[in-house]
C-alpha cells in the first residue's frame, strides 16, 4: 500500500498509509475503534477503492471486478459471509465451487472435522452460535488456502480450543508462505504468535514493527495511543 | 467459458435452495399478481367487444408490477450477512453472477406466468387457450426482456437507501419498448390485428433481450464493483 488514503463522505477514515507485507507474515492491526482497522482490510481485499494512493498485491495492481488474482484473497470474518438458510455442508460447497471447484464429500467431512463441526454438516447456519460460525469461515478458508488472509476480529467469537484451532491455523497458512492480516482488540493473545505488529490511530499508522522480545516500543505507543483516544483530538 | 458456467450453475443452485427454503419471492409475487388481477377484472369493463385491446395491458401490469417486488428481494439473500461482500471477494465472474441472476428471476416470473395465465383467461372470459403457445411465445420473450434490466437496476440500486422506491423509477421507463411491444404482439394474437403484423413486434423483443443482455453481462463489473 502506498500513501494510501479512503473518505467516506467527511471523515478520513485512512491517510496517508504505506504498509509492504513479506510472505510468511502475520501482522497484527491493532487500534482503538474507528481507527481504520477494517477499511484497512476492506481495500487490501479490494472491497472498496481507495480515495488515493495505489494498493498492489503480489505485484500486481489490487483486482477490481474479474480477476484470477482474487482467488489469492480470503477475508475472514467472525460471524458473517455465511447464509443462514444453507446448511453447514452447503455454505462450504458453495463458496469453495466459486474458488477451485466443488470440494469432494471427503475433504468437506476432513476439514468439518479438523474445526470441531463435524456434527453440524446438516444443519442450518442461523442454528449455529457465533463461535461455530467462525469455525466454519476458518473450514471454507482452509480448504481454499489463499495467499493473504485478512481477518477481522476473530477470538471474540472463539472458545479457547477455537482460538487454538484457528491460531494453528494462521501458523500453517504462514509457514506456507501465506501472508496473515489479524485485526482485533484481544492485544495480549495476539502478541504471543504475530510476526510483526501495526497500530492504527484515526486513520494513521502510528506505530510499524516487526516483533521483539522484550517489546517495550510496542508498549510505550500502543499506551499513548489509547490514552489520546481517551482525550479526544483532531481527527 | 466453461468455468463461467460453472459459476452460473453454483449460484443458481444457492439461489434456488434459499427460495426453496424461504419461498417468500415466489408467494408474495403470486399473491400480488393474483390480487391484481381480481382488482382489474373489478375495475375495469371488460366486454367481448373490448376484451382482446384492454386484456394484454392489464395482464403485463400484473406481471410487471409482481416481477419488480421479486426484483427488489432479489439480492436480499445476498445482502444478509455480508455474503455479497464475499461473493464480490471471489474470483467470480461478475457476468456469471448477472446471468445467474437473471435465470432465476426469469425462473420466478415463468413460475408466476404459468398460474396467472389461466387464472386470467377464466376472470377475463377469455377464449384464448388453442392461441396459449403464440401467447407463451410472446410472454417468454416480454419476461426475459424484464428480468434482464431489472437485474441490472436491481443491481444498480443495491447500495441505495431509498432502493424500494429508486427501483421503479429507474426501470419502468426503460419497459416501455418490452410493454409495447409484449402488449401490442398479445392485443395482435388474441384477434385485433393480423398475423404479418406481429414480425416487427417479434423483432423488436429479440433485439430489446438480445442487447440488454449483453449489456448487463458485461457492465455488471462497473455496477458492483464500481
Amino acid at each position: 500500500m502506498d500513501r494510501v488514503s479512503k473518505v467516506y463522505g467527511l471523515l478520513w477514515a485512512l491517510r496517508e498509509v504505506r504498509l509492504e507485507l513479506e510472505p510468511g507474515e502475520w501482522v497484527a492491526l491493532l487500534g482503538p475503534n474507528g481507527a481504520g482497522k477494517t477499511t484497512l482490510l476492506r481495500l487490501l481485499a479490494a472491497l472498496a477503492y481507495p480515495t488515493a494512493g495505489a494498493v498492489e498485491l503480489f505485484g500486481q495492481p489490487l483486482p477490481y471486478g474479474n480477476s484470477p488474482l482474487r482467488g489469492k484473497i480470503g477475508f475472514l470474518a467472525s460471524g458473517g459471509h455465511l447464509y443462514d438458510n444453507l446448511t453447514v455442508s452447503e455454505n462450504l460447497r458453495f463458496f469453495v465451487s466459486l474458488y477451485r471447484g466443488d470440494a469432494t464429500a471427503e475433504e468437506r467431512r476432513a476439514v468439518l472435522d479438523e474445526v470441531g463441526l463435524h456434527e453440524k454438516t446438516g444443519e442450518y447456519v442461523s442454528t449455529l452460535s457465533l463461535g461455530m460460525r467462525c469455525r466454519l469461515a476458518v473450514a471454507k478458508w482452509r480448504l481454499v488456502k489463499p495467499r493473504l488472509l485478512l481477518v477481522d476480529e476473530p477470538y471474540g467469537a472463539l472458545d479457547p480450543s477455537g482460538v487454538d484451532m484457528l491460531n494453528r491455523f494462521l501458523e500453517s497458512l504462514c509457514a506456507a508462505g501465506g501472508i496473515v492480516v489479524l485485526a482485533t482488540h484481544d492485544v495480549p493473545r495476539v502478541l504471543e504468535r504475530c510476526s510483526r505488529a501495526v497500530i492504527l490511530s484515526r486513520g494513521r499508522v502510528v506505530f510499524d514493527e516487526p516483533r521483539q522480545d522484550p517489546w517495550d516500543s510496542f508498549h510505550t505507543a500502543f499506551n499513548g495511543v489509547v490514552s489520546s483516544q481517551d482525550t479526544g483530538g483532531p481527527r | 467459458m466453461t468455468g463461467v458456467l460453472r459459476q452460473v450453475y453454483w449460484l443458481l443452485w444457492k439461489d434456488f435452495l434459499l427460495e426453496v427454503r424461504r419461498r417468500d419471492n415466489l408467494l408474495s409475487m403470486f399473491f400480488f399478481g393474483l390480487s391484481l388481477l381480481f382488482l382489474f377484472s373489478f375495475a375495469f369493463e371488460i366486454t367481448r367487444d373490448n376484451v382482446s385491446r384492454m386484456a394484454p395491458g392489464l395482464l403485463w401490469l400484473a406481471f410487471m408490477f409482481s416481477g419488480t417486488l421479486a426484483l427488489g428481494q432479489l439480492f436480499q439473500g445476498d445482502r444478509e450477512n455480508d455474503c455479497l461482500d464475499a461473493l464480490l471477494l471471489a474470483p467470480m465472474d461478475r457476468g456469471a453472477y448477472y446471468l445467474a441472476k437473471v435465470l432465476f428471476n426469469f425462473s420466478l416470473m415463468l413460475l408466476l406466468e404459468v398460474f396467472i395465465l389461466p387464472l386470467f383467461g377464466i376472470l377475463f372470459r377469455l377464449d384464448f387457450w388453442h392461441l396459449l403457445p403464440d401467447v407463451f411465445l410472446y410472454t417468454l420473450l416480454g419476461t426475459l426482456g424484464f428480468c434482464v434490466v431489472g437485474v441490472l437496476f436491481a443491481a444498480v440500486t443495491l447500495r441505495a437507501r431509498a432502493r424500494a422506491l429508486l427501483l421503479p423509477v429507474l426501470l419502468f421507463p426503460l419497459m416501455i419498448p418490452v410493454i409495447l411491444g409484449t402488449v401490442r404482439s398479445l392485443q395482435i394474437i388474441l384477434g385485433a390485428g393480423a398475423a404479418p403484423d406481429l414480425v416487427p413486434w417479434f423483432r423488436l423483443l429479440v433485439g430489446f433481450d438480445l442487447i440488454f443482455i449483453t449489456a448487463g453481462f458485461l457492465l455488471l463489473e462497473w455496477v458492483l464493483d464500481g
